[in-house]
């Protein structure tokens, strides 16, 4: 057992008082017991504005991040453009630069949202089989790097 | 312009053969800007007794006035009791589950739904349990469609 803690702090000035500070230790699914496996830091570049598969749902570590287990993702865009981004989605990838249709009907695609330069995200992660792939797209065929790394069971 | 700053450190001393530490800090701009998003839903905290799924952040848009612009989303599980998890769904399609004293922080298209079913980019939230459970909630934005008075 692992003892992996991932702590959130917020700052605003919009109002005043507004803070968050929350540390989480990753758990195994309904129990108390410590994940214990990650991909690792990745990285991965770009250059071109096709919408792909970062994880691809059923297939590797993937296969183990089912509905019934505990995984958590972590995506960085690492370019530090205020006006290049990623679009990050769950569901199936076009493979080309016309992102998927979005589509609630439970099994295509939906948008989660933008990483530009510096953003970062955190989520857990359900890799349901033919459903589950993380996409994503870059907005520009300049070169684009993303980081990113998966905590499962 | 306000400042809003996401600050995140990830660290494990036996996770890997060597200590793991990340820490990675942004501030939050406006779409293709760097001017700070200056619009914030506070930070609300909800008990839910039912296992009911619910729009936590519900994208009232019959058209997508404010897709593509920046949200950011925030949820905490505030649950004790390491059974007790929420399932985190984005249009109706399932991102994962949020167990006890887990949080999750991500950024939030607010999309618009081809199907033409009304779901668009919810936000939704549904407890694993009916005997009650609190969640603690943010969204830091720049802009978003209200609901229309009648």
């Amino acid at each position: 057992m692992a003892t992996i803690d991932c702590t959130l702090a917020i700052t605003s000035d919009i109002v005043s008082g507004l803070a968050v500070n929350k540390t989480m230790t990753l758990k195994k699914a309904d129990s108390t017991v410590g994940l214990e496996l990650t991909t690792g830091l990745a990285r991965r570049s770009f250059t071109s504005t096709n919408q792909v598969d970062l994880l691809t749902a059923g297939s590797g570590i993937s296969a183990d991040v089912t509905a019934d287990k505990s995984a958590k993702l972590y995506i960085k865009n690492v370019g530090s453009d205020s006006t290049k981004y990623f679009t990050i989605g769950k569901g199936n990838s076009s493979g080309s630069g016309t992102e998927t249709t979005i589509d609630s009907s439970g099994t295509a695609y939906y948008r989660i949202g933008r990483l530009y330069g510096g953003d970062w995200m955190l989520i857990p992660w359900d890799a349901a089989t033919t459903t589950g792939d993380i996409t994503i797209q870059p907005s520009s065929a300049t070169k684009m790097d993303v980081e990113y790394m998966v905590f499962y069971e | 312009m306000a400042t809003t700053t996401a600050a995140l450190t990830i660290s494990s001393s036996d996770l890997v053969g060597d200590a793991l530490s990340l820490s990675t800090s942004k501030e939050l701009h406006k779409a293709d800007t760097t001017i700070g998003v200056d619009q914030t839903s506070g930070i609300g905290c909800i008990y839910l007794t039912a296992t009911t799924n619910i729009d936590l952040f519900g994208a009232i848009v019959d058209t997508p006035a404010f897709e593509g612009k920046s949200h950011w989303v925030y949820i905490n599980n505030k649950s004790e009791t390491p059974t007790e998890y929420a399932t985190i769904t984005i249009g109706d399609k399932v991102i994962g589950r949020l167990y006890a004293g887990d949080w999750m922080f991500m950024p939030w298209d607010t999309a618009e739904d081809t199907h033409g079913d009304n779901k668009h980019a919810d936000i939704e939230l549904a407890p694993s349990v009916a005997t009650g459970m609190s969640f603690e909630y943010a969204m830091f934005h720049e802009g978003f469609q209200l609901t229309t008075a009648v």
